[in-house]
This record gives structure tokens, sequence and C-alpha cells, in this order.
């Protein structure tokens, strides 16, 4: 009985042990592969949906998948692209067609995401106010705001610099 | 020796109680002295039919339920931790290592859990959490959103793992 309880004691003394072990070993894992980041590149693109023409843009090919699978327009062109790296914490602001600009606040860079505020600002009226999540690399859409015969669509990517 | 001498001595012999030195005499006395020697016989006799009594009467008792009885009428003992936890080590001298190590090992692996808890395990908890609006994939999470417009939608395609936030900035908008 007293060998027994004293064995099943060991037994989760080390079960403990072990679980402390894998979960410390995890956390140094992670701190490792996942390493500092000087910051982040933000990536804008500006796309005009319409159905009018049958244009599809060639700079768009990497997203012609996803805009076929999301929506039913029959033209996309890119009327605007912006490139711009930024420091964890600045905000960083893109002129958008049709009066409007998006200000990205990149917060942290956490479990190979990118956490970011985005705001999209029409003249003083905030159209949206969100906070992403977007994995490294990844790219996250916003569309519906109307430009000429169509909407816009906007891409917004973001990569952690290394 | 006297046989008068080996009388006193005779039921001490037979209990080996004597010392050496008279041992030796009083068996080399009753070897030749036949009235000792029958003196010792009695007392074999004796000493057996004691024996056969006690066992008898021992025998005619009930053990099934003898400890029981006993730990009926025991007061509880209250140990404390510390005390249990000496005796379970001091337990464990017979083969050290095989109790030892374990423990040893296990106590420190506790200690390292408990230090990765204290400096990992406790996230600062100044920024509430928003309602997660939307998580429909590994790609991309809306943590919160707050619009201007009249109606919002998540559009979301899992197989491109991509998802589009949709405003309609003008009313009775239409989606894609």
């Amino acid at each position: 009985m007293i060998a027994a309880a004293r064995s099943g004691l060991v037994c989760l003394l080390v079960l403990c042990g072990l679980t402390g072990a894998a979960a410390a070993q995890e956390s140094l894992a992670t701190e490792t592969s996942e390493p500092r980041t000087r910051g982040v590149e933000i990536h804008i693109g500006a796309v005009l949906a319409s159905n009018s023409g049958q244009e599809f843009d060639q700079r768009l090919a990497s997203m012609q998948r996803q805009f076929n699978a999301l929506f039913a327009y029959s033209s996309y062109r890119l009327v605007k692209e912006q490139r711009q790296q930024v420091a964890w914490g600045e905000r960083v602001a893109f002129d958008i067609p049709g009066g409007r600009y998006m200000v990205v606040i990149p917060k942290e860079f956490k479990n190979d995401r990118v956490l970011m505020k985005v705001m999209l600002i029409e003249g003083t009226r905030p159209i949206i106010d969100t906070a992403l999540s977007l994995r490294d690399h990844a790219t996250f859409l916003v569309g519906g705001p109307r430009e000429r015969n169509g909407v816009l669509i906007l891409s917004i990517g973001a990569t952690a610099i290394r | 020796m006297t046989c008068r001498d080996a009388a006193n001595l005779l039921p001490l012999f037979f209990d080996g109680e004597l010392d050496p030195h008279q041992m030796r005499a009083v068996a080399l006395h009753s070897t030749r002295c036949t009235t000792c020697e029958e003196d010792l016989r009695h007392l074999e006799r004796m000493q057996d039919l004691i024996n056969q009594n006690v066992n008898r009467a021992v025998d005619a008792i009930d053990f099934d339920t003898f400890w029981l009885a006993i730990e009926r009428r025991l007061p509880a003992v209250q140990m404390p931790w510390s005390a249990r936890l000496r005796e379970w080590w001091n337990r464990g001298s017979d083969h050290p290592w095989v109790l030892r190590f374990p423990a040893i090992a296990a106590a420190m692996a506790v200690a390292v859990f408990a230090l990765y808890l204290l400096t990992h395990g406790i996230q600062p908890t100044t920024q509430p959490v928003a309602p997660q609006l939307a998580a429909a994939d590994s790609t991309s999470t809306i943590e919160s959103l707050e619009t201007d417009v009249d109606s919002v939608a998540v559009l979301n395609d899992p197989e491109t793992r991509t998802m589009v936030l949709w405003v309609n900035d003008v009313q009775n908008g239409d989606l894609p």
C-alpha cells in the first residue's frame, strides 16, 4: 500500500516535471523560431473592380484565384500600390483613390502573426476601424467603397522585417 | 560437582541461562548421574506439556478480528506532512537510487515548471480582450471592428484562405 502510494507520488512528480520541461522547451522553441523583428513592411493595393469590360490586370495575377472565388466582377485593375516599412507601434498612412486614406498601425508580431490596427477614413468619416491579426506574408481584403463605376478592393499585406 | 549443586542449577541449565563454565559442568555431571538425568527428563516433559496446553489455548483464539478490534480502539494519530515525508524518505534508504534519484529529478522538474509559469504563464491584462468577430481561417482574424457605415459583411473563402471585410458605404448597396 505504502509502496504503491510512493510509486504513484513519484510518477505524479515525474509527470509534472515532464509537462513543465515540455512547456519550457516549447517556449524556448517558440522564442528561438521567432526571432526579433525590426518592423514590418505594409503593402497596400487598391483594385478597381467593375463589370465594365473583361480586363484583368496582370499585376494582380497572384490574386486572381481569390478574386474569382470571392467576387463576381468581370474587370479588375490595380489603380494604386504602395509599400512602406514601419516600426512597431508607429502609424503609416496611405492615400486611397476617391479622397480616402488608410491608416495602419502595426502593434506586434506574435506567433508568426502581425497584429495591427487598420482605419479606412473618408474625409473626416471613419468607414472602418478594426484590429486585425494577419499571418506573416498574408493579405487581407477590404472591399466596398464606391469608385467611379465600380468598387474599390483594398488589399492589405504585412511582412515582418527580420 | 555434586548432585546437590547440580539440582539447584538444573532448571537454569534447562533454560540455557548458565554461564559456559557452569553449563559444561552440569552437562558433564548429568551424563554420569542418573538421578540428575532423570530430573532433566522431568523438566523436558513438563516443558512439552506446558507448550501443548499453551498452543492449544492459542489455537482456540480467533485472530481474524483480533487486529481489527485493536485498530478500532487505537486513537487516530494525525502525523504532520513533514513527518510523513521524512518517514517516506527514510524508508527509501534500502534502495536509495531507486527512490531518491527520480524524486530529486521530479522535484527539480517541478521547480523548473514553477519558474516557467512565473516567468511566462502570467500575462499582463492591461488591455481588455475584444470580442472576436470572425475567425474564419488561420490566415486572418478580426479582433475588433467599429464602423460608420450602414452594413459590413465578412466574406471568407476557405479554399484560398482569404478573408474580406466588405463595407457598403451607400444605402442599399449590393454585395459583390
